[in-house]
């Protein structure tokens, strides 16, 4: 019996793997409390999948991906990466990582890209997921470390304020943690629809209060935020003493939402002003300045994959910081981070602005240490590159990329405007993706490498609240499947490059500590042995930072609860910043007068390269369709279930109408998970947050017509 | 663009919450230093929110928290000093500290001032008479109230409905003396003003209606009350109150432009363009401004003046250099003509390529905590209805409801709301967005998304196909196979079909399930086995 983790979402639930066929069954784990989702139950069937990758494919004179050695395969490309390099420079190889990677595989391809590609352009399809959290909360808070708390210790909260998120849908296991703030009535979601999790504060059958959802037009939950705000500092209802003691920026803030009364912001938000008014005084009153037991806000990609999607977990901050949430045990902010290892994926090298431990690429002491764990001098390392959106539209443009290394993740299908990143792969001189099945982004490479998955590789995770945790490995992988990690060396080796590339996942973790050392995200104290020892003997988990003993020989024994001594900024204090509410870049207009939301079912994660092998899944949630309002679907003359077409500025597709009256009259909402006719991204806009650069997948202006029946 | 080194010189007269904002847009748009920006406010203080003054006297704001933001950036401010004086020739403003401002674009901002009536007893406001206009204004009211058990509110507009809810909120008896029928009556039809009127009674408002006030009694120097005009069945009432709020309106500020020989009417008469019709170098926003298309004196269209001014200069630095021609009628004069009015009008409602231009700047809602009133585009009791117009109306007085829609061509063109805050906020995302409207306008009248209802948590009426367990997706029928099967409790359940073994939230829902699939299948079998 294996004991490990889930292969999807950042919650990681504990799972063993027994038996043959690979069977599933749920642990007991703080974050999933013995639950799994319809996902975790049957994610062994990935195993299986018919299609899986188990020979390396080469694209042949006739066009098609042809079975080739791994010989063959890693000389074609190290003899084209090598030729690319030298005639147009280093920066014409880039990589695109994902984080579902390993932190052993996202810190090796870090290291590769800087070292023996020497580029500065790597960038991963986290920019997509957590870029917005991260730019807020290291600016305000000087670390970004998702949920910087342990989840469980939301239950102790009376109130929790749930921005952009689903989490009944997304990471179902963990609505466990949500009981204590229904039962106190102070569960908080804000949500243009009445999502899952936006129901869990529907009154109980007993007729309880369990919270209040809040429904505000799309692209307005930063005036939501600023309203709130207005009203604990007009009603006086913030923790003076916190904010005088452990902020700065709290007077150029409060001046800055003066101009964001309550009944300004329900003409922007559509939120009622007594609503707005009501959830401020209930996040007063659990906060604990005010007597109650606790407070959190957290934040999602709802309000985060936005133009404006820094400023709104800015404002969030700032609403917690008021409050006095943040760094007081029982209390503070977070962000949900998404993916798998969305958490370790972002701190340890594979985005374009980083080193390993979250260290900055521009900041020499960081060039200095990291350089000297690689054995390179300081300056051959690059500088920042391309972030995702920028790096993809680059690509086979003059000057551009001209050729791509895609590990752990499906771009054509996930990148905002999909039609426009088709087109800038195929301009690619060398596509090259590693991957476990065939996905949409693998059938378009010159070269694709078969590689290991979850089940048959050993490394780590860091879970959505910073905890380290182990993935084992249960069965062998298939055909020819290899590691990463070898892939990565043997590349390495045959472009000469001196720098040393182990493959054994524990000694990549061992090097990855060394770098990660003093750094904000600093692993130093950790090992796969110690995670190991620590899990046997029931530790209670080792959350970063965890830096080496000390001259004691004491191991540290790591940090649940970031910021209760302070804040990792020059002045110890958190910075409260003026933020201002502009709206959606699409903006509604005469031929795209409805919002378009996009999102997640349960049953499927991220682009389905794996839920769409899974027959269980597949059957429960076949394919994609539009959710609509009745009263919107009688207006178009669209009956439950007919065919509507969808048109933006970027491109058109055809779905199923779903009615339901949980959204907006004036909003559709289309999950992303699929690609092709329904793709949700052939209509997304690839506006960037100015700070972050995270895409405005969530919300833009769409057009939605009946197809004729004959034209169906 | 190497020969603009000397910056363009911006000259902001008046630091309320348009100059401010208007300095604050352009530092935004403004990081190269492009413009030198000099603002004269007449008044010490910092720039505060006159909007939540009413706020401050209901007591649900606090003073501290009303400050506006201060320009971080390059533009000097100087608080304290009035202009005195504008010379266009030379283009330079004279300030009452004896300094002179050269400018290359000047803007007004000058504001409004509370109208106060012509009546006796106001030739000099005495003790216990206060318009809320000001900062003072709200501090002197609100430490009024201390010793004051009774007021009066003169004038039943938007700003005197605010101001007598909030003195009544602080507990003191009020009196709201209105001159027309209903109250808000230039926003709201006889029909929603009277339901208003009830809620304001039921408030502790004593609404005076269809009353003028005809003097103001003094003795020694304070108020003590204010007598109405002499009525049909006899002399005028004597409202007895140590405290008098006047809200009778504003005037717009413009004897500076008056004086520089600018074209003033009601206020400083601008085009589109928001430059004076006499000289493109001096523009007017807020308060002080009459633009073509009208000013009902809301801060979202001095913001909206202040945004578009800002956003024009940043793009097209350098001012025209030609008088702009101006849409104007072969009878103009002081005032702009009806073809003017008309074109504006529509231009505050015709999307542009960058969304509508002015959007959401008519709409205005009451500030009154709980009770919710909200009024925009067409809608009040002098509304003439326009052709291809339809207006529906849900009339519930008893229930202190009153909702009016307003639709032409697909789109929500105005609408009144009393009494249903939800709703309220729905019409005024359909209205400033223009999103399409539903078949049958009359669903405007109600919210369109359903109240949670509470889960079915009896089995028998649950349909087949429920879901129970959405974690996952185990329906009714499925749980009912299982029970078949021989599963007898939830244990049982969740190993035939995973139900509860996601968030567990379920465990109930399954568990009543199970009893009842168990007991009907044991009273079935006990049917069949009953001999026929």
């Amino acid at each position: 019996m294996t004991a490990t983790h889930c292969p999807y979402c950042a919650l990681q639930c504990a799972m063993s793997l027994d038996g043959t066929p690979v069977a599933v069954t749920p642990r007991d784990f703080p974050t999933n409390r013995g639950g799994l989702c319809q996902k975790g139950w049957t994610s062994a069937s990935v195993l299986r999948a018919a299609d899986r990758l188990t020979v390396p494919l080469v694209r042949g004179a006739d066009g098609e991906l042809a079975p080739a050695s791994w010989d063959d395969a890693l000389d074609l490309v190290a003899g084209r990466l090598a030729a690319i390099a030298a005639e147009s420079g280093p920066g014409a190889v880039a990589v695109f990582g994902g984080g579902g990677l390993t932190n052993e595989k996202a810190y090796a391809l870090g290291k590769f890209a800087r070292t023996v590609l020497c580029t500065p352009n790597i960038d991963y399809n986290g920019r997509f997921c957590m870029a917005s959290a991260a730019a807020a909360a290291n600016r305000s808070l000087g670390a970004d470390r998702g949920l910087p708390f342990p989840l469980a210790d939301l239950g102790g909260a009376d109130a929790v304020l749930l921005l952009g998120s689903n989490v009944a849908e997304t990471m179902p296991p963990s609505v466990q943690h949500l009981a204590g703030a229904r039962a106190a009535g102070g569960l908080v979601v804000v949500d243009p629809r009445r999502s899952a999790t936006a129901r869990l504060t529907s009154p109980s059958a007993d007729g309880a209060e369990q919270g209040v959802h809040l429904q505000p037009v799309p692209g307005t939950d930063l005036a939501v935020l600023l309203g709130l705000l207005h009203v604990v500092l007009a009603e006086g209802l913030a923790d003076a003493a916190y904010v005088a003691e452990r902020t700065t920026g709290a007077d150029a803030v409060a001046r800055s939402v003066a101009a964001w009364w309550p009944e300004r912001v329900e003409a922007v938000s559509g939120v009622p002003a007594p609503e707005l008014r009501r959830v401020a005084r209930l996040l007063a009153a659990a906060s604990p300045s005010r007597g109650g037991r606790g407070a959190y806000v957290l934040t999602g990609r709802g309000v985060e994959q936005s133009t404006q999607g820094t400023a709104t977990v800015t404002a969030a901050i700032n609403l917690a910081l008021a409050l006095g949430l943040v760094g007081r045990a029982g209390s503070g902010y977070g962000a949900l981070t998404g993916q798998g290892n969305g958490q370790g994926g972002r701190e340890h090298g594979q985005k374009a602005d980083q080193l390993p431990g979250y260290r900055k690429i521009d900041d020499p002491a960081a060039r200095a240490h990291v350089a000297a764990v690689w054995g390179v001098p300081p300056g051959s390392l690059p500088g920042p590159g391309l972030p995702a959106v920028a790096l993809l539209r680059a690509l086979g443009t003059p000057g551009g990329p001209r050729a791509l290394l895609v590990h752990g993740s499906n771009v054509v299908v996930s990148a905002p405007d999909a039609t426009a990143v088709r087109a800038r792969l195929a301009a690619l001189d060398l596509l090259v993706v590693c991957d476990v099945v065939p996905s949409e982004t693998a059938l378009l490479a010159d070269v694709v490498l078969p590689v290991t998955q979850w089940a048959e590789e050993e490394g780590t995770m860091t879970s959505l609240e910073g905890r380290v945790i182990r993935r084992r490995k249960a069965v062998d992988a298939p055909g020819e499947a290899r590691s990463e990690l070898w892939v990565l060396a043997e590349l390495a080796r045959r472009l000469g490059s001196p720098v040393a590339f182990p493959t054994d996942p524990a000694a990549v973790f061992d090097e990855l500590a060394r770098a990660s050392a003093g750094g904000v995200a600093d692993y130093a104290g950790l090992s796969h042995a110690r995670l190991d020892a620590h899990e046997a003997a029931d530790g209670p988990g080792l959350h970063w930072p965890v830096p080496a003993a000390g001259p004691d020989g004491a191991a540290h024994p790591g940090t649940p609860r970031l910021f209760l001594d302070g804040f990792p900024t020059p002045g110890g204090r958190a910075r409260m910043v003026p933020v201002d509410h502009v709206g959606p870049s699409d903006d509604l207009r005469p031929d795209a007068p409805l919002w378009l939301v996009t999102g997640r079912v349960l049953q499927h994660y991220q682009t389905g390269a794996q839920t769409h092998r899974v027959p269980e899944l597949e059957r429960a949630v076949p394919g994609p369709y539009v959710e609509l309002h009745p009263l919107l679907g009688a207006r178009l003359g669209t009956p439950d279930g007919a065919r509507v077409r969808l048109t933006t500025a970027r491109g058109t597709t055809t779905v199923a109408a779903r009615w339901t009256d949980a959204i907006r009259p004036d909003t559709v909402f289309l999950p992303f998970h699929w690609s092709g006719e329904g793709s949700a991204n052939l209509l997304t806009t690839d506006a960037v947050d100015p700070v972050s650069a995270m895409p405005e997948f969530k919300v833009c202006a769409v057009n939605v017509v009946p197809v004729p029946e004959e034209a169906a | 663009m190497s020969e603009r080194r000397v910056p363009l010189r911006v000259v902001v007269v008046g630091f309320g919450m348009v100059g401010a904002r208007l300095v604050d847009e352009l530092e935004r748009r403004d990081p190269d230093g492009a413009l030198d920006v000099t603002v004269l406010g007449a008044e010490e203080y910092e720039p505060y929110n006159r909007v939540l003054l009413s706020d401050v006297v209901a007591g649900r704001t606090e003073v501290a928290a009303i400050g506006m933001p201060l320009p971080a950036g390059r533009a000097r401010v100087l608080r304290g000093v009035a202009a005195a004086g504008i010379d266009r020739a030379a283009r330079v403003v004279l300030a009452d500290d004896g300094t002179a401002h050269p400018y290359d674009r000047l803007v007004l901002a000058t504001g409004s001032r509370a109208r106060v009536p012509d009546l006796p007893g106001l030739e000099h406001l005495p003790a216990g008479v206060h318009a809320l206009r000001t900062l003072d204004d709200a501090r002197e009211i609100v430490a009024a109230t201390l010793n004051a058990p009774r007021a009066v509110v003169v004038g039943g507009g938007v700003l005197g409905v605010e101001a007598a809810l909030g003195l009544a909120a602080r507990g003191l008896q009020v009196a709201l003396v209105h001159g027309a029928a209903t109250p808000m009556d230039r926003q709201l039809d006889a029909g929603a003003g009277q339901v208003l009127a009830a809620a304001l009674e039921a408030a502790g408002v004593r609404v005076v209606a269809g009353a003028r006030p005809a003097e103001v009694l003094v003795v020694g120097g304070r108020a003590v009350g204010v007598r109405l005009a002499r009525g049909a069945e006899g002399p005028g009432e004597v409202l007895a109150a140590g405290l008098v709020v006047l809200a009778c309106g504003t005037a717009p500020d413009v004897a500076l432009a008056a004086a520089a020989g600018l074209t003033v009417d009601r206020g400083v008469v601008v085009g589109h363009d928001l430059a004076s019709v006499d000289d493109p170098h001096v523009h007017a926003v807020g308060d002080c401004a009459q633009p073509p298309e009208g000013s009902r004196g809301l801060v979202a269209e001095g913001w909206d003046q202040a945004r578009r001014l800002a956003e024009r200069w940043a793009t097209t630095p350098e001012p025209p250099a030609a008088h702009r021609v101006h849409l104007r009628g072969p009878w103009e004069g002081a005032g702009p003509s009806a073809a003017v009015r008309l074109g504006a009008v529509l231009a505050t409602r015709t999307p542009t390529d960058r969304g509508v231009e002015t959007r959401g700047t008519d709409v205005v809602k009451v500030k009154a905590g709980a009770l919710s009133v909200v009024a925009m585009g067409a809608c009040g009791a002098g509304r003439t209805p326009a052709p291809g117009e339809r207006a529906v109306r849900l009339a519930d007085p008893a229930a202190g409801r009153w909702v009016e829609a307003v639709v032409a061509d697909g789109a929500l063109v105005g609408a009144t709301c009393v009494g249903d805050a939800r709703v309220a906020a729905d019409l005024t995302a359909a209205y400033t967005r223009r999103t399409p409207v539903p078949a049958d306008p009359a669903f405007l009248l109600l919210t369109p998304v359903a109240p949670a209802t509470a889960p079915a948590t009896s089995p028998e009426h649950m349909p087949d196909d429920a879901v129970v367990c959405r974690c996952n997706g185990v329906t009714k029928h499925d749980i009912a196979c299982a029970v078949d099967d021989g599963a007898r409790d939830v244990p049982a359940v969740a190993r035939a079909t995973r139900a509860t073994t996601g968030c567990g939230g379920c465990a109930d829902a399954v568990g009543g399930l199970c009893g009842w699939l168990a007991r009907s299948r044991a009273a079935e079998g006990e049917t069949v086995a009953e001999p026929v």
